[in-house]
């Protein structure tokens, strides 16, 4: 991880991109919506969900996609170590870096907008958000290892994230949600991934709800990190098939 | 006795790649049934390797070579056959046999993160191949003299040239002392400068630590400064398997005698060989290998001469043949 904070700190300028990026959802989520529906944990909502996406972001399209497409991943295969540690490394310093750039965003949304993250609920909210950024980093990577079938990974990728837009609460909040899709959108791993930590850090997730939110995460983490070692091993048998 | 370092037996790789006729109709049926060719690219190839031989796989474009390397380096399952490497079977790519070998391709010389300094990602690899920190110091200290690597340490990998990518490259894959490497026409691109440091240094770090070299090169010069034997690849299929000297004497029934005389010159120079080039009393004949003793005790007897050496036919033109003709 040191390696690719080092990497990415060559690359600051470009992070500061990725991280408006990443910025506009939330905020654009922030204007709508406390509009539309004042008084409803909306403001504190968007300002965690915010948080959570700096937080989760994963890019293994960009990075680890792009290196089956140079064919670098044939110098990775010939290293003495698991190849997912680079990517994770990458993973992890990625999201240090937007933590670094995001939060100044944060500190001035705090001051110019009434949010309440109470201590207690962010302290419920940190292992959600951790489950999270496992689960995010599982989802996108299986995605991106598409890579080794097609040249579209990016695409692959992209309708990944546009799931978790519409059905994660990020285009709307999950708990705002006709009553005929809410039942599936938080059964669905969109929204654990996303919605249910910033639904926890402002305090909108009723004390009953909120174990079978862990659970849904963690039965999500679980299936996608069987689908990563699958399709890991897929690839890996195809590209040592045909040489990248 | 020592173990063999490598040892290939009946290699094979096969692809299945898509084809499909010209136009629009052939590419609608084609989205549902795909036609594919077999192509070999390797086809049931045999040979062992020594602890400390360095040899070279020549053949032209398209023959196999790069694919063989990938199978011995692990990169490639091979669809037929069995290889060792120091013990291993490559393609299973256990950490012990990754710690003990080094790939090096000409096109990507260095294939660490360019972002960081060449220092960062020389310790990079002291983290990932788990050296010892005085082994590692001994190491750099070694490959930063050999190489010159002082002006290059403080510096990003990106910003490099393709010659200093090259000299980086070669301490980012040699940091970790492996026991073989692969080099896949590791002077592709380099100028005459650095490909003559290159050729050195892989000829040094060889003999020092008895390192095993298998090389593909295109550049007949490497092969001839670096190899005592070549493989011979064509179609896939292994052709020769010995030395250079042996390959120019089956292809080239021939050598060249170059005479020059103090006294004057014989009106028929046809009794002694084929007349290459003649200028006075200089002339080049190409006689056949056999006859050669021969022939050369015939000119010192019975003529004046005042200078006379053998010299096999050029190398570039004898490989040409190979290419165009086959062994």
């Amino acid at each position: 991880m040191q390696v690719e904070f080092l990497k990415w700190f060559a690359w600051r300028s470009f992070a500061f991109t990725l991280v408006a990026n990443q910025a506009v959802t939330p905020l654009i989520g922030l204007a709508v919506w406390s509009v539309a529906m004042p008084g409803q944990g909306v403001t504190s909502y968007y300002v965690a969900m915010l948080l959570v996406r700096l937080l989760t972001v994963s890019y293994e399209n960009h990075t680890f996609s792009g290196r089956v497409y140079e064919g670098a991943v044939a110098d990775d295969l010939l290293r003495p170590n698991a190849v997912v540690l680079a990517p994770l490394g990458e993973n992890l310093a990625i999201r240090v870096w937007h933590i670094i750039i995001g939060l100044p965003v944060i500190v001035v949304l705090l001051l110019v907008v009434d949010v309440d993250l109470g201590t207690q609920n962010l302290a419920v909210a940190i292992p959600a958000v951790l489950v999270a950024a496992v689960l995010r980093f599982l989802y996108t990577w299986s995605l991106a290892l598409s890579a080794f079938w097609t040249e579209r990974a990016h695409s692959a990728v992209g309708f990944g994230s546009t799931l978790v837009f519409l059905l994660g609460g990020e285009a709307a909040p999950v708990y705002l949600l006709p009553d005929a899709i809410r039942p599936w959108a938080e059964a669905l791993p969109f929204r654990a991934m996303s919605g249910f930590p910033a639904e926890l850090a402002a305090g909108l997730v009723p004390p009953q709800a909120i174990a079978a939110g862990f659970i849904y995460q963690l039965l999500w983490t679980a299936v996608f990190a069987v689908t990563a070692a699958a399709v890991w091993r897929a690839g890996v048998r195809r590209y040592t098939a045909v040489g990248g | 006795m020592s173990m063999t370092t490598v040892a290939a037996s009946n290699l094979a790789m096969t692809y299945r790649v898509p084809v499909r006729a010209d136009g629009l109709k052939a590419a609608l049926a084609s989205m549902f049934h795909r036609e594919y060719r077999t192509v070999d690219a390797v086809r049931s190839i045999s040979f062992a390797v020594e602890p400390g031989e360095v040899v070279g796989f020549i053949g032209p474009n398209g023959a196999g070579k790069t694919t063989t390397l990938k199978m011995l380096s692990g990169v490639l399952h091979p669809t037929g056959g069995t290889a060792q490497v120091l013990g291993h079977t490559p393609w299973q790519r256990e950490r012990a046999f990754l710690r003990q070998i080094a790939m090096i391709r000409g096109s990507r010389p260095m294939s660490g993160p360019a972002e960081l300094t060449v220092l960062d990602a020389l310790k990079f690899q002291e983290l990932i191949y788990e050296v010892e920190p005085d082994q590692f110091r001994r190491n750099l200290a070694e490959l930063t003299e050999l190489l010159n690597l002082e002006p290059l340490l403080q510096r990003q990998v990106r910003a490099l040239s393709l010659g200093e990518k090259m000299r980086a490259g070669l301490a980012w894959s040699l940091v970790y002392r492996p026991r073989v490497l692969f080099l896949d026409e590791p002077t592709l691109g380099l100028d005459v400068t650095a490909t003559t440091m290159m050729r050195r240094f892989i000829a040094d770090y060889s003999r020092e630590t008895g390192a095993t070299v298998l090389l593909t090169s295109h550049y007949m010069a490497d092969v001839e400064s670096l190899c005592r034997r070549i493989i011979l690849i064509d179609k896939g299929a292994l052709t020769y398997d010995g030395d250079l000297a042996g390959l120019s004497a089956r292809l080239a029934p021939y050598k060249l005698l170059k005479v020059a005389l103090t006294g004057p010159a014989p009106g028929d120079w046809d009794r002694y060989g084929t007349v290459m080039t003649a200028n006075g009393s200089e002339v080049s004949l190409r006689v056949r290998r056999e006859e050669v003793p021969a022939i050369t005790a015939r000119l010192l007897a019975e003529l004046t001469v005042a200078d006379l050496s053998v010299t096999e036919p050029p190398l570039e033109s004898v490989i040409d043949q190979v290419y165009r003709e086959g062994v």
